[in-house]
């Protein structure tokens, strides 16, 4: 019970900061509530994984008995969740100061704080209308943190195509509730034992992977999710990458934890969506120029990652095989905690390059690397954690999520795994150029622009939750042995009969990896200090100052740098969203051209737009149904009545014709 | 007995309204309907209690006094005699209030309702009135030709409403006070202000209030 009150008050302390902001906002009285509210949130979650005790509190909601429960799989994302949180609000109160010009500080705080109750709410409910009441909490606030730069008419499409988006999925939610409480009797969630139902079960779960996959950020239901998280303020894309898209990850998990029989071709499936986005995310983020869209971008091959543990689980239980069930649920909640951590550091260090600069466009940046030396030194774990190299945490997750696939080929379940196999292995690959093409042409090379030359590091509220998230990047790595207690608890709650699978058989290699990766960082620090010893020869030649990849050149300008889009050219040109305007050079002494490049996301608002806008110009045409002469509107509703008695008169007629009961 | 042969004059006057173009003359036939409706409760056998009368006083008073009155107050002020060029021609008009009356008839039989009793014929006279006031309605370009429609369509939910008047009186009578309502608010206010604001009778000028 201790663990679920400690949260409860956590988040109590977060609104009372976000109310804050109403009245006469304080920094000294807000940011210090938030800060306790998280290590609150923090060590109630963390109690609940360590201790495995779970509490619930029962109470009236609208006239019927709701509950809020704490549970391993409640822990698993309460941790993230107060973790970025706190560690947001610290980065916040430098970022963008409460005094911010038209009161976007104010409304900032405010909406940032109810996300963090809204998201404890939705992770803690266990019945459907409250759960539907914390989830619109959560969709609302987001929204206006999404519009805080609503001034920008780019910022307000995002957040109202967000807005459309999040709505459509709550419509499929509520149908989805209304379902389930039909499925167990009643609006709370209890596991559903005994008979199963095939149908409605298999309509459940599809639509819960549906409605929750908008929130998620599965293509095709991804189009929201670039602008909106590269248009609002960037430790609030930091909170909804690393948090609000797991919220939708929960959701799936957590209904197809309360359904007792999971259809067979669903598993398979899932796992190819996820598959495919993670594709479609990181070849994007290797083709974007915009730092934060690409990041992004990055978001959803995560999240698609994530959707092929939990695919790889679903199959697991489909066919009842313990061990493939925990090797994917595993390996997506592995990969949740961290993707969240390494995220939002990317997000962090995305914020402090847009403040020093403030653009987005990667061509205009580079060399700040020697200007903001310790932004770059920070932000540097998390690069190579997002690429999924070893010592870092995500290698370990998807060294998970490979051993789960392998294991499910070896099962014979070849088609969706063998699929999923190489896709993956591609996507870390590429994941490595897009991340290499981030930080080198940000930090690398030597300034493009003005703005670049001028680039500072930013002040220590900024930097350092940067460095506890790096630190955390590693620590996962290293220790990701002692997480698999707290994921055999949560895959239990998700699959019954498995419990401390993942421990006794996964235990051991993964303190090998860690063991391994720790002595390889030893050896690897001494032989840096070795080889950075101080000379002891007097006199060495100076090393000439010249600009970075001079190529040979005589006298290089630095508008001869590799760019960005020549960068990632050989991999873009697949893309069919990207257009490139160009003037080729003729004759020997060409003229000045031009080049301009522009992405667009084919399968996301590249494609719903034009149809948007069709749908938009024929229900223009309905408007001539309002010609506004009275006499016609009195003629509608005589039609309207008409309508209705020949309906009466045809109705008995019909129904004998039919063969329908009266 | 009386009952229909009261009814099937009520008939027969929506008939006259859609076929007259003068504009006083559908005033006087409204009225006399206005004034068989206000009868008809006293010919249905229910005795003559208090309530009875009342509402028999008031129907005829409202609907055949007052109402006109004011319909033709309105028309001395604005100088017109005449409906010229309606949407629909009266002869077309004729044909679609028959084609409406037969509908009713063929309605009201398929309607679930209790047989027998002296309100065999109100059902397909109500709907055939009210069918009638919406033709007038959505038929006519002046504002007091339309709210004759109106006064018409009004008569058809007061015939309805008299099946249940020895159940429910007080809601029968609340309909004369609907119709008082309606009096007032439509001569008050929309002639008056169609007539300032356009220097027109013509509801085709409210057109321009669209957006």
């Amino acid at each position: 019970m201790a663990a679920l009150y400690l949260v409860l008050l956590g988040a109590a302390l977060w609104l009372g900061s976000g109310l804050t902001a109403l009245g006469r906002p304080s920094e000294r009285i807000a940011l210090p509530l938030s800060l306790v509210g998280s290590t609150f949130g923090v060590a109630g979650a963390v109690l609940c994984l360590a201790q495995g005790s779970s509490g619930t509190l029962d109470f009236y909601f609208a006239g019927f008995p709701a509950r809020l429960a704490m549970d391993a799989l409640s822990a698993a994302f309460l941790v993230p969740l107060y973790l970025v949180a706190g560690l947001g609000a610290l980065y916040g109160s430098s970022y963008w100061p409460l005094d911010a010009p038209k009161g976007t500080g104010r409304s900032l705080r405010f909406f940032y704080a109810l996300l963090v109750v809204g998201m404890t709410l939705v992770f803690l409910a266990r019945q459907g209308l409250f759960f539907l009441l914390a989830w619109e909490t959560m969709a609302v606030s987001a929204f206006f943190l999404i519009g805080t730069e609503h001034e920008d008419a780019k910022v307000r499409r995002a957040a109202w195509t967000y807005l459309v988006a999040t709505h459509i999925g709550t419509v499929l939610l509520t149908a989805l509730m209304i379902l389930l409480a039909r499925r167990t009797g009643g609006w709370l969630w209890i596991p559903i034992l005994g008979a199963t139902s095939p149908k409605l079960d298999t309509v459940i779960l599809v639509l819960a992977i549906l409605g929750f996959g908008f929130k998620a950020g599965w293509i095709p239901f991804h189009f929201w999710l670039p602008a909106a998280h590269a248009g609002a303020p960037s430790h609030v894309s930091a909170i909804l990458s690393a948090v609000m898209l797991k919220a939708g990850i929960y959701g799936v998990l957590r209904i197809s934890g309360l359904l007792p029989w999971i259809p067979t071709g669903v598993g398979g499936t899932l796992l190819l969506l996820g598959a495919a986005t993670a594709l479609y995310g990181v070849l994007y983020a290797l083709a974007e120029r915009d730092f934060k869209r690409l990041l992004a971008y990055s978001s959803i091959e995560n999240i698609g990652v994530i959707g092929m543990g939990i695919g790889l689980g679903l199959t697991g239980r489909a066919t009842h095989d313990s061990w493939l069930t925990s090797l994917g649920f595993g390996a997506a909640l592995l990969h949740m905690w961290n993707h969240s951590v390494f995220k939002s550091l990317l997000f962090f260090g995305a914020g402090s390059v847009l403040h020093a600069t403030e653009t987005r466009d990667m061509e205009v940046l580079g060399g700040l690397a020697s200007r903001m030396p310790r932004t770059a030194r920070v932000l540097f774990p998390g690069l190579l954690a997002v690429a999924a190299l070893p010592p870092f945490g995500a290698f370990v997750s998807e060294w998970v999520l490979y051993r789960g696939l392998f294991a499910a080929l070896m099962r014979g379940y070849p088609w969706s795994a063998g699929l999923a196999l190489p896709a993956l292995a591609f996507v870390g690959g590429l994941a490595a150029v897009a991340f290499a093409k981030f930080f080198g042409f940000l930090f690398l090379g030597s300034p493009r622009s003005a703005v670049a030359e001028k680039a500072h590091d930013p002040n220590l509220p900024m930097l350092i939750p940067m460095g506890i998230l790096a630190v955390l990047c590693l620590a996962l790595g290293l220790g990701s042995a002692w997480l698999l207690p707290a994921v055999d608890q949560v895959a239990e709650i998700l699959a019954p009969g498995a419990s401390d699978l993942l421990t006794t058989s996964l235990g051991h290699e993964l303190r090998l990896i860690g063991g391994l990766a720790g002595a390889l960082l030893v050896l690897g620090g001494l032989v840096w200090s070795w080889v950075r010893r101080p000379s002891k020869i007097s006199g060495a030649l100076p090393e000439p100052d010249l600009p970075t990849w001079g190529c040979g050149y005589s006298a290089p300008t630095i508008r001869m740098q590799y760019s960005a889009d020549s960068f990632s050219d050989g991999w873009a040109t697949l893309l069919p969203g990207r257009r490139i305007r160009m003037r080729r050079l003729k004759a020997i002494f060409p003229t000045p051209s031009t080049y301009q490049s522009e992405l667009v996301d084919s399968a996301g608002l590249g494609f719903l737009e034009p149809m948007v806008e069709r749908l938009a110009a024929r229900a223009l045409r309905l408007r001539k149904l309002q010609p506004g002469y009275l006499t016609v509107y009195l003629l509608y509703v005589l039609l309207a009545l008409l309508g209705v008695f020949s309906w009466m008169l045809l109705r008995p007629w019909l129904m004998v014709m039919l063969g329908w009961p009266a | 007995m009386y009952h229909d042969i009261l009814i099937t004059l009520m008939v027969l006057t929506n008939f006259t309204l859609v076929a007259t173009s003068r504009i006083h003359k559908s005033i006087q036939v409204a009225a006399f309907q206005g004034v068989l409706l206000g009868l008809l409760p006293l010919t249905l056998g229910l005795g003559f209690h208090i309530h009875i009368l009342l509402m028999a006083t008031a129907a005829v008073v409202v609907k055949g006094w007052f109402i006109p009155f004011l319909l033709r107050r309105a028309l001395t002020k604005v100088h017109i005699h005449r409906e010229v060029h309606p949407y629909i021609g009266y002869t077309v008009l004729l044909m679609l209030c028959a084609f409406g009356t037969g509908m009713s008839i063929v309605l009201a039989h398929n309607l679930p309702l209790k047989p027998g009793g002296p309100f065999a014929l109100f059902v397909p006279a109500a709907l055939a009135t009210l069918f009638t006031g919406f033709l007038l309605l959505v038929s006519r370009r002046k504002a007091i030709t339309q709210v004759v429609g109106y006064l018409v369509l009004e008569n058809g939910i007061y015939l309805f409403g008299l099946m249940l008047i020895e159940d429910m009186p007080i809601l029968v009578e609340t309909g004369v006070l609907l119709d008082l309502f309606v009096g007032i608010f439509v001569m008050g206010i929309v002639i008056n202000h169609i007539s300032v604001a356009f220097d027109s009778m013509d509801t085709r000028q409210l057109a321009e209030l669209k957006d």
